[in-house]
Protein backbone atom coordinates (compact mmCIF):
# COMPACT_ATOMS: atom_id res chain seq x y z
CA UNK A 1 0.00 0.00 0.00
CA UNK A 2 2.57 2.16 0.87
CA UNK A 3 5.14 1.90 -1.93
CA UNK A 4 2.40 1.74 -4.31
CA UNK A 5 1.50 6.13 -2.82
CA UNK A 6 5.17 6.46 -3.58
CA UNK A 7 5.42 4.83 -6.97
CA UNK A 8 2.01 7.39 -8.05
CA UNK A 9 3.11 10.77 -6.59
CA UNK A 10 6.37 10.04 -8.90
CA UNK A 11 4.78 9.76 -11.55
CA UNK A 12 2.29 12.63 -10.44
CA UNK A 13 5.27 14.45 -9.80
CA UNK A 14 7.32 13.47 -13.07
CA UNK A 15 4.19 14.92 -15.00
CA UNK A 16 3.63 17.73 -12.92
CA UNK A 17 7.18 18.72 -14.17
CA UNK A 18 6.49 17.96 -17.44
CA UNK A 19 3.97 19.89 -17.62
CA UNK A 20 5.43 22.69 -16.19
CA UNK A 21 8.66 22.35 -18.61
CA UNK A 22 6.54 22.07 -21.42
CA UNK A 23 4.53 24.94 -20.52
CA UNK A 24 7.61 27.14 -19.95
CA UNK A 25 9.30 25.83 -23.46
CA UNK A 26 6.46 27.14 -25.33
CA UNK A 27 5.90 30.26 -23.96
CA UNK A 28 10.10 31.00 -23.63
CA UNK A 29 10.02 34.36 -25.26
CA UNK A 30 13.49 35.89 -27.54
CA UNK A 31 16.01 36.34 -25.48
CA UNK A 32 18.07 39.83 -24.55
CA UNK A 33 20.90 39.32 -25.83
CA UNK A 34 22.70 41.90 -23.08
CA UNK A 35 23.67 38.86 -21.19
CA UNK A 36 24.52 36.68 -23.81
CA UNK A 37 28.42 35.99 -24.89
CA UNK A 38 29.07 36.29 -28.74
CA UNK A 39 30.12 32.87 -30.76
CA UNK A 40 32.26 35.43 -32.36
CA UNK A 41 33.94 38.68 -32.00
CA UNK A 42 35.62 40.74 -35.04
CA UNK A 43 35.72 43.76 -36.96
CA UNK A 44 32.89 44.87 -39.16
CA UNK A 45 34.99 45.21 -42.14
CA UNK A 46 36.55 41.14 -41.32
CA UNK A 47 33.12 40.04 -41.51
CA UNK A 48 32.36 41.55 -44.74
CA UNK A 49 35.46 40.26 -46.15
CA UNK A 50 34.56 36.52 -45.42
CA UNK A 51 30.83 37.21 -46.79
CA UNK A 52 31.94 39.41 -49.84
CA UNK A 53 34.62 36.38 -50.61
CA UNK A 54 31.94 33.41 -50.19
CA UNK A 55 28.55 34.33 -49.16
CA UNK A 56 27.73 30.38 -48.76
CA UNK A 57 30.22 29.43 -46.40
CA UNK A 58 29.95 33.22 -43.68
CA UNK A 59 26.32 31.65 -44.16
CA UNK A 60 27.70 28.39 -42.77
CA UNK A 61 29.36 29.75 -40.36
CA UNK A 62 27.51 32.98 -38.80
CA UNK A 63 23.77 32.57 -39.78
CA UNK A 64 21.69 32.50 -36.61
CA UNK A 65 24.88 33.25 -34.37
CA UNK A 66 25.71 35.69 -32.15
CA UNK A 67 28.19 38.08 -33.71
CA UNK A 68 30.34 41.66 -31.94
CA UNK A 69 31.26 43.74 -34.21
CA UNK A 70 33.47 46.54 -33.59
CA UNK A 71 33.54 49.20 -36.82
CA UNK A 72 32.94 52.81 -37.05
CA UNK A 73 29.40 54.38 -36.69
CA UNK A 74 28.07 55.74 -40.10
CA UNK A 75 24.76 57.07 -38.97
CA UNK A 76 21.94 56.13 -37.18
CA UNK A 77 18.12 55.78 -39.18
CA UNK A 78 14.99 55.37 -37.31
CA UNK A 79 11.63 54.17 -38.68
CA UNK A 80 8.23 55.37 -38.62
CA UNK A 81 7.88 52.71 -35.61
CA UNK A 82 10.09 54.13 -33.57
CA UNK A 83 12.65 51.33 -34.67
CA UNK A 84 16.63 52.39 -34.75
CA UNK A 85 19.40 50.93 -36.90
CA UNK A 86 23.02 51.76 -36.68
CA UNK A 87 24.79 51.59 -39.78
CA UNK A 88 28.31 50.38 -39.55
CA UNK A 89 30.90 50.94 -42.06
CA UNK A 90 33.15 53.33 -43.63
CA UNK A 91 32.23 56.43 -44.86
CA UNK A 92 33.22 56.12 -48.42
CA UNK A 93 32.02 52.24 -48.92
CA UNK A 94 29.27 50.97 -50.40
CA UNK A 95 29.10 48.20 -47.79
CA UNK A 96 27.40 48.56 -44.76
CA UNK A 97 26.73 46.15 -41.46
CA UNK A 98 23.08 47.32 -40.63
CA UNK A 99 22.19 46.73 -37.26
CA UNK A 100 18.55 46.78 -35.69
CA UNK A 101 18.58 47.43 -32.35
CA UNK A 102 16.63 46.00 -29.85
CA UNK A 103 13.80 48.04 -28.10
CA UNK A 104 15.92 48.10 -24.54
CA UNK A 105 18.24 50.55 -26.88
CA UNK A 106 16.52 53.47 -27.81
CA UNK A 107 18.34 55.28 -25.05
CA UNK A 108 22.11 54.02 -25.44
CA UNK A 109 21.63 54.75 -28.90
CA UNK A 110 20.86 58.31 -28.47
CA UNK A 111 24.50 58.99 -26.81
CA UNK A 112 26.11 57.39 -29.61
CA UNK A 113 28.49 59.97 -31.74
CA UNK A 114 28.68 59.57 -36.16
CA UNK A 115 32.27 58.52 -36.90
CA UNK A 116 33.51 57.17 -33.79
CA UNK A 117 33.99 52.66 -33.19
CA UNK A 118 31.34 51.10 -31.75
CA UNK A 119 30.69 47.28 -30.68
CA UNK A 120 27.81 46.00 -31.66
CA UNK A 121 26.32 42.44 -30.94
CA UNK A 122 23.68 40.80 -32.64
CA UNK A 123 22.01 37.79 -34.35
CA UNK A 124 23.29 37.53 -37.42
CA UNK A 125 20.35 37.40 -39.87
CA UNK A 126 22.43 37.31 -43.71
CA UNK A 127 23.80 38.97 -46.69
CA UNK A 128 22.22 41.24 -48.83
CA UNK A 129 24.14 41.59 -51.95
CA UNK A 130 22.81 44.37 -54.73
CA UNK A 131 24.54 46.51 -57.45
CA UNK A 132 22.12 49.40 -57.00
CA UNK A 133 21.88 49.30 -53.50
CA UNK A 134 25.47 48.03 -52.01
CA UNK A 135 26.37 45.23 -49.73
CA UNK A 136 24.72 44.96 -46.40
CA UNK A 137 24.75 42.33 -43.54
CA UNK A 138 22.20 42.20 -41.51
CA UNK A 139 22.48 41.79 -37.98
CA UNK A 140 19.17 41.68 -35.79
CA UNK A 141 18.41 42.12 -31.60
CA UNK A 142 21.20 44.55 -31.35
CA UNK A 143 22.60 45.39 -28.31
CA UNK A 144 25.59 47.76 -27.73
CA UNK A 145 28.43 46.56 -25.76
CA UNK A 146 30.58 48.70 -23.65
CA UNK A 147 34.12 47.87 -23.15
CA UNK B 1 27.99 75.71 -83.35
CA UNK B 2 29.18 76.98 -79.78
CA UNK B 3 25.60 77.80 -78.67
CA UNK B 4 23.99 74.67 -80.00
CA UNK B 5 26.46 72.54 -78.48
CA UNK B 6 25.87 74.57 -75.20
CA UNK B 7 22.11 73.92 -75.98
CA UNK B 8 22.53 70.11 -76.28
CA UNK B 9 24.70 69.89 -73.27
CA UNK B 10 21.93 71.96 -71.12
CA UNK B 11 19.05 69.64 -73.01
CA UNK B 12 21.23 66.55 -71.43
CA UNK B 13 21.98 67.49 -68.08
CA UNK B 14 18.30 68.36 -68.07
CA UNK B 15 17.10 64.94 -68.91
CA UNK B 16 19.48 63.56 -66.26
CA UNK B 17 17.92 65.57 -63.76
CA UNK B 18 14.69 64.50 -64.86
CA UNK B 19 15.41 60.97 -64.44
CA UNK B 20 17.30 61.13 -61.23
CA UNK B 21 14.05 60.61 -59.46
CA UNK B 22 13.03 56.90 -61.34
CA UNK B 23 14.62 54.24 -58.64
CA UNK B 24 12.47 54.45 -55.31
CA UNK B 25 14.16 52.25 -52.46
CA UNK B 26 14.05 50.79 -48.68
CA UNK B 27 16.59 49.26 -46.41
CA UNK B 28 13.91 49.10 -43.92
CA UNK B 29 11.24 47.98 -45.45
CA UNK B 30 8.15 45.88 -42.88
CA UNK B 31 6.90 42.09 -44.45
CA UNK B 32 4.96 40.63 -41.87
CA UNK B 33 3.26 36.87 -42.01
CA UNK B 34 0.33 36.07 -40.30
CA UNK B 35 -1.47 32.46 -40.32
CA UNK B 36 -4.56 31.50 -38.52
CA UNK B 37 -4.16 28.92 -36.50
CA UNK B 38 -6.76 26.75 -34.05
CA UNK B 39 -4.29 26.78 -31.30
CA UNK B 40 -3.25 29.56 -31.43
CA UNK B 41 -2.60 32.42 -34.45
CA UNK B 42 0.87 32.27 -35.71
CA UNK B 43 2.42 36.07 -36.64
CA UNK B 44 6.09 37.19 -37.33
CA UNK B 45 7.76 40.75 -38.92
CA UNK B 46 10.70 41.32 -40.45
CA UNK B 47 12.07 45.13 -40.47
CA UNK B 48 14.66 44.68 -42.77
CA UNK B 49 13.20 44.14 -46.15
CA UNK B 50 15.16 45.84 -49.42
CA UNK B 51 12.98 47.49 -51.83
CA UNK B 52 13.83 48.78 -55.13
CA UNK B 53 10.89 50.49 -57.72
CA UNK B 54 11.98 51.69 -60.68
CA UNK B 55 8.77 54.29 -61.45
CA UNK B 56 10.15 54.09 -65.79
CA UNK B 57 9.90 50.82 -65.86
CA UNK B 58 7.31 49.84 -63.40
CA UNK B 59 10.04 46.92 -62.59
CA UNK B 60 9.53 45.79 -58.74
CA UNK B 61 12.00 44.10 -56.37
CA UNK B 62 12.12 42.81 -52.68
CA UNK B 63 14.93 40.69 -50.83
CA UNK B 64 13.65 39.18 -47.34
CA UNK B 65 16.36 37.53 -45.41
CA UNK B 66 14.57 34.71 -43.78
CA UNK B 67 16.14 34.64 -40.40
CA UNK B 68 15.16 37.91 -39.95
CA UNK B 69 11.21 37.12 -39.28
CA UNK B 70 11.11 38.22 -35.52
CA UNK B 71 8.37 36.24 -33.28
CA UNK B 72 6.89 36.29 -29.98
CA UNK B 73 7.94 33.03 -29.12
CA UNK B 74 11.40 31.37 -29.04
CA UNK B 75 10.17 28.18 -29.99
CA UNK B 76 7.92 29.16 -32.78
CA UNK B 77 10.98 31.35 -34.28
CA UNK B 78 12.83 27.89 -33.93
CA UNK B 79 10.70 25.77 -35.77
CA UNK B 80 10.21 28.30 -38.46
CA UNK B 81 13.55 28.54 -38.97
CA UNK B 82 14.66 24.86 -39.00
CA UNK B 83 11.98 22.83 -40.07
CA UNK B 84 9.13 24.76 -41.92
CA UNK B 85 11.74 27.32 -44.48
CA UNK B 86 14.88 25.65 -43.65
CA UNK B 87 16.31 28.99 -44.06
CA UNK B 88 20.14 27.62 -43.36
CA UNK B 89 19.20 26.15 -46.52
CA UNK B 90 17.33 28.72 -48.44
CA UNK B 91 18.21 32.50 -46.29
CA UNK B 92 16.62 34.92 -48.68
CA UNK B 93 13.28 35.02 -50.10
CA UNK B 94 12.84 37.08 -53.37
CA UNK B 95 10.55 38.83 -55.31
CA UNK B 96 11.26 39.73 -58.87
CA UNK B 97 8.04 41.56 -61.08
CA UNK B 98 6.52 44.29 -62.45
CA UNK B 99 3.95 47.11 -61.66
CA UNK B 100 1.74 46.24 -64.70
CA UNK B 101 -1.27 49.25 -64.58
CA UNK B 102 2.06 51.78 -64.47
CA UNK B 103 0.54 54.28 -67.01
CA UNK B 104 -2.81 54.70 -64.30
CA UNK B 105 0.23 55.77 -61.79
CA UNK B 106 1.36 59.22 -61.49
CA UNK B 107 4.39 59.47 -59.89
CA UNK B 108 4.88 63.11 -59.98
CA UNK B 109 1.47 63.57 -58.02
CA UNK B 110 0.98 63.17 -54.45
CA UNK B 111 -2.22 60.91 -54.15
CA UNK B 112 -2.85 57.12 -53.94
CA UNK B 113 -3.40 54.57 -56.30
CA UNK B 114 -4.18 51.33 -56.73
CA UNK B 115 -1.01 49.46 -58.39
CA UNK B 116 -1.38 45.97 -59.96
CA UNK B 117 1.29 43.84 -59.79
CA UNK B 118 2.53 40.64 -60.87
CA UNK B 119 5.83 38.67 -60.54
CA UNK B 120 7.68 35.43 -59.31
CA UNK B 121 8.08 34.99 -55.53
CA UNK B 122 11.30 32.42 -54.63
CA UNK B 123 10.42 30.75 -51.20
CA UNK B 124 12.11 27.92 -49.75
CA UNK B 125 13.71 26.83 -52.99
CA UNK B 126 10.41 27.40 -54.54
CA UNK B 127 9.51 30.04 -57.09
CA UNK B 128 5.86 30.68 -58.27
CA UNK B 129 4.05 33.35 -59.50
CA UNK B 130 2.57 35.71 -57.68
CA UNK B 131 -0.33 38.50 -58.64
CA UNK B 132 -2.16 40.88 -56.58
CA UNK B 133 -3.49 44.51 -56.32
CA UNK B 134 -1.58 46.73 -53.76
CA UNK B 135 -1.88 50.84 -53.08
CA UNK B 136 1.08 53.25 -53.82
CA UNK B 137 0.82 56.25 -52.04
CA UNK B 138 2.99 59.14 -53.29
CA UNK B 139 3.83 62.01 -50.60
CA UNK B 140 6.05 64.68 -50.29
CA UNK B 141 8.68 63.39 -52.67
CA UNK B 142 8.46 59.32 -50.66
CA UNK B 143 6.22 56.57 -52.21
CA UNK B 144 4.43 54.28 -49.66
CA UNK B 145 3.86 50.59 -50.82
CA UNK B 146 1.03 48.75 -49.26
CA UNK B 147 0.04 45.51 -50.55
CA UNK B 148 -1.56 42.17 -48.97
CA UNK B 149 -1.53 38.79 -50.37
CA UNK B 150 -2.40 35.15 -49.63
CA UNK B 151 -0.05 32.08 -50.31
CA UNK B 152 -0.40 28.64 -49.89
CA UNK B 153 2.53 26.88 -48.05
CA UNK B 154 1.97 23.56 -50.12
CA UNK B 155 3.22 25.64 -53.18
CA UNK B 156 6.39 26.58 -51.73
CA UNK B 157 6.98 22.78 -50.14
CA UNK B 158 6.79 24.08 -46.81
CA UNK B 159 5.77 20.86 -44.37
CA UNK B 160 3.74 21.31 -41.18
CA UNK B 161 4.66 17.90 -39.45
CA UNK B 162 1.71 15.81 -38.71
CA UNK B 163 1.77 16.54 -34.92
CA UNK B 164 1.06 20.30 -35.82
CA UNK B 165 -1.10 20.05 -39.39
CA UNK B 166 -4.23 20.50 -38.08
CA UNK B 167 -3.60 23.64 -36.16
CA UNK B 168 -1.63 25.76 -38.92
CA UNK B 169 -3.41 27.12 -41.46
CA UNK B 170 -2.88 25.88 -44.87
CA UNK B 171 -2.59 29.34 -46.33
CA UNK B 172 -1.00 32.23 -45.03
CA UNK B 173 -1.46 35.95 -45.52
CA UNK B 174 1.57 38.14 -46.08
CA UNK B 175 1.62 42.53 -45.58
CA UNK B 176 3.80 44.09 -47.37
CA UNK B 177 4.84 47.66 -46.13
CA UNK B 178 7.62 49.99 -47.26
CA UNK B 179 8.24 53.36 -47.27
CA UNK B 180 10.50 54.52 -50.41
CA UNK B 181 13.39 56.85 -50.80
CA UNK B 182 14.27 58.63 -54.29
CA UNK B 183 17.99 56.64 -54.77
CA UNK B 184 20.64 59.20 -55.51
CA UNK B 185 22.90 58.11 -58.39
Amino acid sequence: MHKKSIIISIILLAILIGGWYGYSEYNRKVKNLSSVTADFNLSGNQLLSEFEANEPSANQKYLGKIVAVSEVLRSVEVNDNGNYFLILGPENSMSSIRCSMDSTMHEEVKSLVNASVVRIKGVCTGFNSDELLGSDIILNRCVIELN
Amino acid sequence: MKRTSFIVALGMLASFALNAQDKYFTKTGEVAFYSKASLENIEAHNRSVTCVLDTKSGNLQFAVLMKGFEFEKALMQEHFNENYVESHKYPKAEFKGQVTNLTELNFTKDGTYKAKVKGKLSLHGQTRDVETTGSITVKGGKILADATFEIALADYQIEIPNVVKDNIGKTVSITVDCDLEPLKK
